[in-house]
């Protein structure tokens, strides 16, 4: 479109006067006459007038005149202004289409209006139509930002999918084919330390000890890369989920864990909740396994429960176990941070960071209220309502 | 007389090949294993063409996935369309977890999926229980020859 000329004839009330590209559908010379001369009299400096009186003159007009404003008489002999606005639409042309006619009557007028005429002027008041096209040239233009602001939006939100995209599936292959080499180097290293163990000498042994013990390490880092990572591939598929009967599996799936520990895990309200069953149950064992890993000296007692706040269920964990200082209380859920030697507390740091993803994607957040030595709370949100529509 | 068995691994890690080979050094069955690199030398090794006019008939491969040339699953697709050796079990044996592969190998008529174990300990459990099941268990198909 042309914006420039648009923009001019909207700022413009003082020289240089802007120019406009006119189609009028009028069979009455006279008429054409005078619209024209009420527009070039204020402001306007017509630079193209089409006139036309029928459907395939009009069609062919708006092919070679290019028109920014339609100026359309109610009747005509052989046609009806109002069709005009028709064909704009079926031509998906955003033109603004003003009525220039004889006395309607209100109820026309306003129907018309209705059905997508921009505003009607009466040819007796000819005077109001520089106005009006000013105004309808200026609706047009600023319909015409939003509409490119919104195209922008959107290619951007589009750009950033994609490169959200590309990043998981970077991760995905990378952590994928750095398995093959990696198991080579670990098997090999196990097969020399099995063989050879006390036929070389001791720092031999040793050495060969080191080097397998950290590819079998690596190997389980890139195992929880791709777990991660995972989590962004598959598509959550949600339906409505007991958590009651979830947390007899998650129970089931942690029962060594809780046996070896004597955890104590009680349940509060646990709803029914709109989520990805797996997810879920990843995160509340994650959570629930970390309470129970890291309970110090104390038997673990745990409490899960969820109340409604505002547009989502708000679930909390909470323990009696070592804490968490309020320094590090975001770290802990960024992939493989970890506050503890692995001689104290085994793992990689990836379970609060699966947490947060799934957490996050489903539109809810997770954070932890703890102080060092005094127990610690998980609690995360789950929207009522989802993201593709469904309700709790 | 029972006659050697004969294996055929088909995988272009000459490492994991070495690592079937001691796996299987001493195993009941005292197997013969013969190895190619690529889905072309397979193919090839199959049907006693070219250099491999003389080899053997296999009673069981080994057949990993990833593989120059011609894929894993092209090998076992050609395998199950020949009136010969659509009778030889194939065994896919693949680092690949994805659901994918494991049911495309199935449905063109794979008689076993095995992940390759990233540990050593476990890798020489599962090419010694391979070995034991279809060397052992297992009633083969008499050789067409």
């Amino acid at each position: 479109m042309s914006g420039t000329a648009v923009k001019l004839a909207i700022e413009s009330s003082a020289v240089p006067k802007p120019k406009l590209r006119v189609l009028l559908v009028e069979d009455n010379s006279l008429d054409a006459e005078l619209v024209i001369r009420a527009l070039r009299k204020n402001s306007f400096d017509v630079e193209a007038v089409m006139i036309v009186q029928d459907e395939d003159s009009f069609i062919e007009a708006l092919g070679t005149h290019s028109p920014e404003v339609v100026l359309a008489d109610y009747n005509l002999p052989n046609w009806k202004g109002m069709e005009a606005l028709t064909i704009l639409r079926r031509q998906n042309l955003d033109i603004p289409m003003i009525l220039v006619s004889g006395a309607l009557g209100d109820v026309l007028a306003v129907e018309c209006i209705r059905q997508g005429a921009t505003d009607y002027v009466l040819k007796d008041g000819l005077a109001r139509l520089p106005e009006v096209v000013r105004r309808a040239l200026q609706e047009k233009y600023e319909r015409s930002l939003r509409h490119q602001a919104e195209k922008d939006l959107a290619k951007k939100a589009d750009e950033l999918a994609r490169s959200n995209a590309d990043l998981e599936q970077f991760a995905y292959v990378a952590s994928h084919d750095l398995q093959e080499p990696l198991r080579m180097v670990a098997s090999y290293t196990q097969l020399l330390s099995e063989r050879y163990r006390g036929k070389l000498d001791e720092n031999a042994d040793k050495f060969i000890g080191y080097a397998s013990e950290g590819a079998l390490r690596m190997q389980v880092l890139i195992q929880d890369l791709l777990a991660f990572s995972r989590v962004g591939r598959a598509n959550a598929t949600c339906t409505n989920v007991d958590c009651k009967s979830l947390m007899e599996e998650v129970r089931k799936s942690l029962a060594s864990a809780i046996q070896e520990s004597g955890a104590v895990i009680t349940e509060t309200n646990l709803p029914s909740v709109w989520t990805d069953r797996t997810q879920m149950s990843q995160v509340l064992q994650n959570l629930i396994g970390n309470a129970i890993k890291f309970r110090g000296k104390k038997l673990p007692i745990i409490s899960i429960r969820a109340e409604k706040t505002g547009e989502h269920w708000l679930f909390s964990v909470t323990d009696n176990g070592i804490g968490i200082s309020s320094e590090f209380a975001e770290n802990i859920f960024v992939v493989f941070q970890r506050l503890h030697a692995r001689t104290e507390y085994p793992g990689n740091g990836i379970g609060l960071a699966i947490c947060k993803k799934i957490i996050e994607r489903g539109g809810g957040k997770i954070w932890v209220e703890s102080q060092a030595g005094s127990g610690s709370t998980f609690k995360f949100t789950i929207p009522f309502q989802s993201a593709n529509g469904g309700k709790t | 007389m029972k006659s050697v068995r004969q294996l055929l691994i088909v995988d272009d890690n000459p490492a994991d090949v070495t690592l079937a080979r001691e796996a299987l050094e001493v195993c009941a069955s005292g197997c013969q294993i013969s190895s190619v690199e690529d889905g072309v030398e397979a193919l090839a090794f199959l049907d006693r063409r070219e250099k491999y006019a003389n080899a053997v008939r296999p009673d069981l491969v080994i057949l990993d996935l990833n593989l120059p040339k011609r894929g894993g699953l092209a090998v076992l697709a050609a395998m199950k369309a020949g009136p010969d050796l659509r009778r030889i079990p194939v065994i896919i044996f693949s680092t690949s977890k994805l659901n994918q592969d494991v049911v495309r190998s199935y449905e063109l008529g794979a008689n076993c999926y095995v992940c390759k174990p990233g540990n050593l300990t476990e890798f020489f459990a599962a090419m010694k229980s391979i070995e034991q099941f279809w060397f052992g268990a297992a009633t083969l198909p008499p050789r067409g020859e």
